[in-house]
């Protein structure tokens, strides 16, 4: 079995993720692979993502924790630094990755991101356009999406 | 017996120079023939002070870089690190990241840290002390891991934050097998930023890795540093160091390959970097349009026979029986190319060989409708044979060196030092036609109304040029006949004397034409009356070319002549002074 090998490291982060959740996020490891973890971030308030659950899907890697995670978001939505297919750019998913970060600075570091895109390090280069070309308009589109995609349903 | 004194100091002044440069040759690559060429060329400058000629090549005299071995650039950086270190009252590591992180400058490194060292600390980090007490703890907790263990299972960084040993080797083998980012790497807390220096690398990761990280510095000393860079040669594992401020960019691997330190293409002077690159983007573009330029063979002007390149010099002859003798470059007859029958050489002016027609040989060239890609055509064809011709002299060179001298040393009784000769004549070939190769290049560049730039460079142009036509088919089709003689040839002592005066007039007309491009042709007005009275004859000399172009009275020495006060040289054409007794430039005395 993948898990009965599994390091102390994964036991240990997944035991501690569950007993003491950050707020507005849970991940629950899959009952089959406990490197698969199930994901959910609560939209940060005053964020056009607010009232949204978001999903997201979390693998760590056979080289964890010296290699990052990988983490796609599963619902749709609609922000410069996420593209359509759920991918993140975020510095310490790539290049910025220490062993010494963890499943949950991953997930806070994302939950921060929900609540200060970044549209001058986009990922989606439509979506970056709109945000610096009408910031207002593109909030709006964020939040309709939000409503459509995201409201927990 | 002028000459064959000349050639004994030529050894001597070869002997010096070997200790005077000792230091940069003694390892070298067989293939060593190019920077023996450099130095020998320095060696002449060097002791030649007594004679006038000495000073043109002063600007040569002064080698502006240093060629460095594998050896050379480990004592280098061991130097400046050992210096940063002394200056800083620092640990070697400490300089070595200090180092790495102001690209191998040691000025820069020293002017940051006095300006204000907490601030230099803080970028590079290099901490002071630990930002972790760990106050008698007998167990630590690995903060990747999340393990405990023993206090001797444990390491840490300058700042103490605690890794387990298998997770530090992870983390740092992950990272050198990452690149050379490895280099600068930090403590694994992502608020912490102590750097980590070779101390750990040894203590922490296997020999592999080791050798890998010590690889990534080496080439970090020489990639990140502005005073160094790598030969461009496939396969070359040399390095330059460039002497900043210096003019000339042209400088030669160990490895035989020259290269422009500026820009990295091949050596090109006196041709300047911008030209190079605008030229070699041109290739690109009509590199579809050109590539039949590239095959090696023509139809003979005469039989229309094709007959195929495989020499260096541009002397075809067809074959039997129809033996037309052409010039391979603008298909005209070779006997109104070489000076003894007081043809010119003009084959280099684009002009010229329009007028002639010479563009309608091939089927090819009447295809090309457009003047100015026809005119492209003329440039690139000279560029690309003269490419091809100094590949083909390069290996004709090493042959000589490596079967030849030796078998010709047997068979003409003579020691190899005195067969030098030959050797100098060789790589004077191979480096005129790079010269020449990159004239072309210029020319094609040089504006169509400067007029009198324009002709003063193709005066000059040709006269080097047919120099080099000469000088190749005599070391080449002449010497050829020695090669085949199994015993000793009354007549070698005339060819030698007759290839190293070649030689050297050659040199000359190089060193003449190098020179005036530099310049930018700036001499055009000052010797507007001889260039222009000299191509004016040129131009009547080439009208009546058609005819025949046999037994006409301009010879190429008169024609050069301002006055009476001149003699042109029998052997080499120059033109010299009234009251000299031998030619100034192939040292021959005057019939
Ligand atoms: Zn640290
Ligand atoms: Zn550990
Ligand atoms: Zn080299
Ligand atoms: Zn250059």
């Amino acid at each position: 079995m993948a898990n009965s090998n599994l390091p102390r490291r994964i036991i240990k982060e997944t035991q501690r993720l569950l007993s003491e959740p950050a707020p507005g996020i849970s991940a629950s490891p899959s009952e089959d692979n406990m490197r698969y973890f199930n994901v959910m971030i609560l939209g940060p308030t005053q964020s056009p993502y607010e009232g949204g659950v978001f999903k997201l899907e979390l693998f760590l890697p056979e080289e964890y924790p010296m290699a990052a995670p990988k983490v796609r978001f599963l619902t749709k939505i609609y922000h410069p630094n996420i593209d359509k297919l759920g991918r993140i750019c975020l510095d310490i998913l790539k290049d910025k990755w220490s062993p010494a970060l963890q499943i949950r600075t991953v997930l806070l570091s994302i939950q921060a991101l929900l609540s200060a895109p970044n549209p001058d390090d986009p990922l989606s280069e439509n979506i970056a356009k709109h945000w610096k070309s009408n910031e207002a308009e593109a909030v709006e589109t964020a939040k309709e999406w939000t409503r459509l995609y995201a409201s927990g349903a | 017996m002028d000459s064959e004194d000349d050639m004994h100091d030529a050894n001597d002044v070869e002997s010096l120079d070997d200790d005077f440069y000792s230091g940069e040759t003694e390892d070298a690559a067989p293939m060593d023939y190019y920077s023996d060429f450099v130095e020998d060329d320095d060696a002449d400058d060097y002791y030649d002070d007594g004679d006038d000629s000495g000073s043109l090549e002063c600007r040569r005299s002064e080698q502006s870089f240093t060629v460095l071995k594998e050896s050379d650039i480990q004592e280098r950086q061991e130097d400046d690190i050992n210096r940063v270190a002394g200056v800083l009252s620092i640990s070697r590591v400490s300089a070595s990241i200090l180092l790495r992180h102001y690209n191998w400058s040691v000025s820069k490194v020293h002017d940051a840290w006095f300006a204000d060292e907490d601030q230099v600390r803080k970028t590079v980090g290099l901490l002071e002390k630990p930002v972790v007490q760990h106050s008698n703890i007998n167990e630590l907790t690995c903060g990747i891991c999340f393990e405990t263990y023993p206090r001797a299972k444990i390491e840490t960084a300058s700042c103490g934050h605690p890794y387990c040993i298998s997770c530090w080797e992870g983390y740092l083998s992950t990272s050198i097998n990452d690149g050379p980012g490895c280099l600068m790497l930090r403590c694994p807390d992502p608020s912490c930023g102590a750097a980590i220096g070779q101390d750990m690398i040894n203590l922490l990761v296997s020999d592999e890795d080791k050798e890998k990280y010590n690889r990534y510095l080496l080439r970090s000393y020489i990639e990140d540093n502005k005073k160094t860079k790598w030969c461009p040669a496939p396969g070359c594992e040399y390095a330059v160091a460039f002497d900043a401020g210096s003019a000339n960019y042209d400088v030669s691997c160990l490895c035989s390959y020259s290269f422009c330190w500026n820009c990295i293409e091949e050596a090109h002077r006196p041709v300047d970097c911008g030209t190079v690159a605008k030229w070699i983007i041109k290739n690109c573009a009509e590199s579809e349009n050109m590539n039949w330029i590239l095959a090696n063979s023509k139809p003979c002007p005469k039989c229309k026979r094709p007959i195929e390149k495989n020499q260096g010099c541009m002397h075809m002859t067809c074959h039997p029986p129809c033996k037309f003798e052409f010039c391979w470059l603008c298909l005209g007859a070779w006997s109104d190319h070489g000076e003894r029958t007081g043809g010119f050489y003009a084959c280099n002016r684009y002009e010229t060989a329009k007028q002639e027609g010479v563009y309608d040989e091939t089927e090819k060239r009447r295809e090309m409708a457009k003047n100015s890609l026809e005119r492209y055509t003329h440039y690139y064809e000279r560029w690309a044979s003269n490419q091809t011709s100094r590949q083909k002299a390069l290996s004709d060179l090493h042959q000589m060196q490596t079967v030849h001298i030796e078998k010709l040393s047997d068979a003409q009784c003579q020691p190899e030092s005195q067969l030098k000769f030959i050797t100098e004549a060789w790589l004077q070939i191979v480096e005129c036609r790079r010269v020449l190769k990159w004239t072309y290049a210029y020319g094609y560049y040089l504006p169509e109304h400067e007029q009198a730039k324009k002709q003063f460079f193709e005066y000059l142009q040709g006269e080097a040029e047919s120099g080099l036509e000469r000088l190749h088919q005599c070391a080449e089709k002449e010497l050829q006949l020695f090669l085949n003689e199994d015993g000793p040839s009354s007549e070698f002592n005339d060819f030698r004397t007759k290839l190293a005066g070649l030689t050297s007039v050659t040199r000359n007309y190089f060193e003449n034409l190098v020179r005036a491009l530099e310049n930018g042709l700036a001499d055009v007005d000052t010797n507007g009356a001889n260039s222009s009275k000299a191509t004016s004859s040129k131009n009547a000399a080439g009208s009546s070319k058609g005819k025949g172009g046999r037994g006409k009275g301009t010879s190429r020495g008169s024609s050069r002549a301002t006055d009476d006060n001149l003699w042109a040289c029998e052997h080499c054409t120059y033109a010299n002074a009234k009251s000299a007794t031998t030619c100034h430039m192939c040292n021959l005395p005057r019939r």
